[in-house]
């Protein structure tokens, strides 16, 4: 038996410091669903996640009671849509999504992504069909998540469509009016969008997997800053710890978080019989209190989230969970990092509405860690161009710096920067983010075209 | 076919008591197939498990210890088994880690155990710490003869916990051989 020292600090994880496995996400391949018309590919697309998804649920809850571990999220990614519904229209993909959403009922997972493109260099007729098709699609409803990769480092951004992204976000917004825009934060902007990541809203099944394939991605923001206030309640003397000790506790419990999340994805993995992906190491908040990526910031010596020194702990806890991730599994992929959504994230919703975090540090803050500029409010009145220039921005650090960058931005429709919005669940709440510099990126977005590849791109 | 003897010691610790108790079951031309050994407050305790030819008998083997020079005498006990034990010793597929933990009190044990007892449930290793009055204990577990669900076992033991002022908690094993330890298992 192992040590009791080692077995009481797995209990204190398990049992005090919220330690779940945030997701285990089913890929599904709907490449071969494509059937004569609409109905026939609606048909197909149905039978096939049933096929697969149909014990998905019940497995992990049964594992999850068995490990005594939650699994809170079980999602499906579905091969990108716009490559399934080669040659339908806007209409047609509206279908796909209400499909897509009726599946994810039928197999009572909680959401389902995929509804996407991969539009980096060019788009096709079908691709701007599924563009159109977006507001109304996602508007209707319910568990569809859409995503769309329109930059990499290979290929350098598709300028075209960056404008599109503008006033689709907007449309998208205000076709959810009602729900202050909630549209928009099922809809998320890539760059570099890997095809096994298992979080939403850019979770996609990429057409270099198997048939069906489950990626798992880990949580524990908690833990990690419960570990580190351990750490700093026993060196209460100055000079006694210093900054690299507080990494290597980092590491160490992200270890032992990942690890969790590797046993709980391969015992469904193999109970299902469906191929065991990655574990995707990020370090995933919710809105709950004592669950924020936040909150570690303050552990860590900023007295606010955003002043000076937050990009570089953001740096050293990003790379600390990496380090920590990439020994425990054996496979290792998706987004692994950490995420920085705003709204997700109680603490830095709270910082947005304190003033010390602003878009500009944001920014900042994403050249350092997993993602990007993730579930913002801002403010209803922002013009579409300027929302593909936020875009334009973040997709440039993804592609000068070789790693995936995103935006989920949210214009609320009808309210202005200060302003509470709540989404309620795991979306959460946050005050809408004041712009600067609105309504001057006009020109720039019109030139259209695609931004050349980085120098650094041609390796061959 | 050799002889099969399980043999317990119990003395005061100090270097050197394996040394003697294995020099003389060597002698005997013994062969300790498996030894087990701890101290708690200062006394050693070992259990043994040794092949002997079959003329070799528990009295041999008590005379040979018991002539080991040595200030605090060793207390001896000494069974023949009927067959290797290793043959009836199957490791449970899926074991289980139950950990107590609350203020001292007498009684903490005998209440877990006799839990355990009720339950058909088997304590295969057990440790236990004291410190600063804060009492804590681990087990594992061997479930495959309770009738109970792991589902049944944590609602009872949520309850001991009320009644007890304890903190009871039953978790799988795979859960601490990942978090603990490098190989993936």
């Amino acid at each position: 038996m192992l040590r009791s020292d080692q077995i009481l600090a797995t209990v204190e994880m398990i049992q005090k410091e919220n330690l779940d496995v945030r997701t285990v996400t089913m890929g599904i391949n709907l490449l071969d669903c494509r059937g004569g018309d609409i109905d026939a590919t609606c048909d197909r697309i149905k039978k096939k996640i049933f096929s697969y998804a149909g014990n998905f649920v019940a497995t992990c809850n049964e594992m999850s009671r068995k490990y005594g571990i939650p699994v809170v999220n079980k999602r499906i990614a579905v091969t990108p849509i716009a490559l399934v519904g080669a040659g339908f229209h806007k209409e047609d993909f509206v279908r796909l999504a209400v499909t897509l959403d009726e599946a994810a009922s039928s197999v009572g997972v909680d959401i389902l992504g995929g509804f996407s493109a991969q539009v980096e260099k060019g788009m096709t007729a079908t691709d701007r069909e599924y563009i159109a098709s977006i507001p109304e699609a996602l508007a209707a409803t319910d568990k569809v998540c859409a995503s769309i990769n329109i930059a990499t480092t290979q290929k350098g951004i598709n300028m075209d469509a960056l404008a599109m992204m503008g006033r689709t976000i907007k449309e998208l917004a205000e076709k959810t009016a009602h729900q202050d825009g909630f549209g928009a934060a099922k809809f998320v902007v890539f760059c570099n969008q890997p095809g096994d990541n298992p979080f939403m809203a850019g979770a996609i099944h990429g057409v270099e997997e198997a048939d069906a394939v489950l990626n798992v991605g880990v949580s524990g923001p908690g833990v990690i800053a419960r570990a580190l206030e351990r750490l700093i309640h026993h060196h209460p003397e100055p000079g006694t710890l210093q900054l690299d000790e507080l990494a290597e506790e980092i590491k160490q419990t992200t270890f032992r978080v990942t690890r969790c999340g590797e046993l709980i994805g391969r015992a469904v993995s193999k109970s299902l019989g469906i191929e065991f992906g990655v574990v995707d190491l990020s370090l995933a908040p919710t809105p709950t209190v004592g669950d924020s990526v936040g909150e570690i910031f303050k552990i860590l010596g900023v007295d606010a989230i955003g002043a000076p020194g937050s990009t570089a702990i953001l740096a050293m806890l990003n790379d600390a969970v990496k380090k920590g991730g990439i020994f425990a599994s054996k496979t290792v992929g998706g987004l692994s990092g950490a995420f920085i959504p705003v709204m997700e994230d109680a603490m830095l919703a709270e910082a947005v509405g304190e003033g010390s975090l602003c878009l500009e540090k944001l920014e900042a803050m994403t050249c350092v860690c997993s993602v990007g500029l993730d579930m913002v409010a801002i403010p209803g009145s922002v013009d579409a161009d300027t929302i593909s220039a936020i875009i334009a921005d973040e997709m440039a650090l993804g592609v000068i710096n070789c790693k995936t960058t995103a935006a989920r931005l949210i214009p609320v429709p009808g309210k202005e920067a200060g302003e509470l919005v709540n989404f309620g669940g795991l979306f959460g709440a946050s005050p809408i983010m004041a712009l600067k510099n609105v309504g001057k990126s006009s020109r720039f977005i019109a030139w259209g075209g695609r931004m050349p590849a980085p120098i650094h791109s041609f390796k061959n | 076919m050799r002889k099969q003897m399980i043999i317990s010691v119990m003395s005061k610790d100090r270097p050197g008591i394996i040394a003697s108790i294995t020099g003389a079951i060597y002698r005997l031309g013994g062969d300790v197939a498996d030894l087990n050994q701890t101290v708690l407050c200062g006394y050693l305790t070992m259990i043994l498990s040794v092949s002997f030819e079959p003329e070799v008998t528990k009295e041999d083997v008590l005379a040979a210890i018991s002539h080991i020079k040595t200030d605090c005498k060793f207390e001896v006990s000494i069974k023949e088994v009927a067959h290797n034990p290793e043959e009836t010793e199957i490791e449970p597929p899926e074991t289980y880690i139950l950990t107590v933990q609350g203020p001292n009190k007498a009684g903490i044990v005998h209440g877990i155990s006799q839990f355990c007892f009720e339950h058909n449930i088997n304590i295969l290793d057990l440790a236990t710490t004291l410190k600063n009055d804060q009492y804590t204990m681990a087990l594992q577990l061997d479930l495959t003869r309770s009738a109970s669900s792991v589902e049944t076992l944590q609602k009872e033991l949520e309850e001991y916990s009320r009644q007890s002022n304890l903190t009871v908690m039953i978790q799988h094993n795979d859960i601490f051989q990942v978090t603990n330890e490098v190989s993936l298992h």
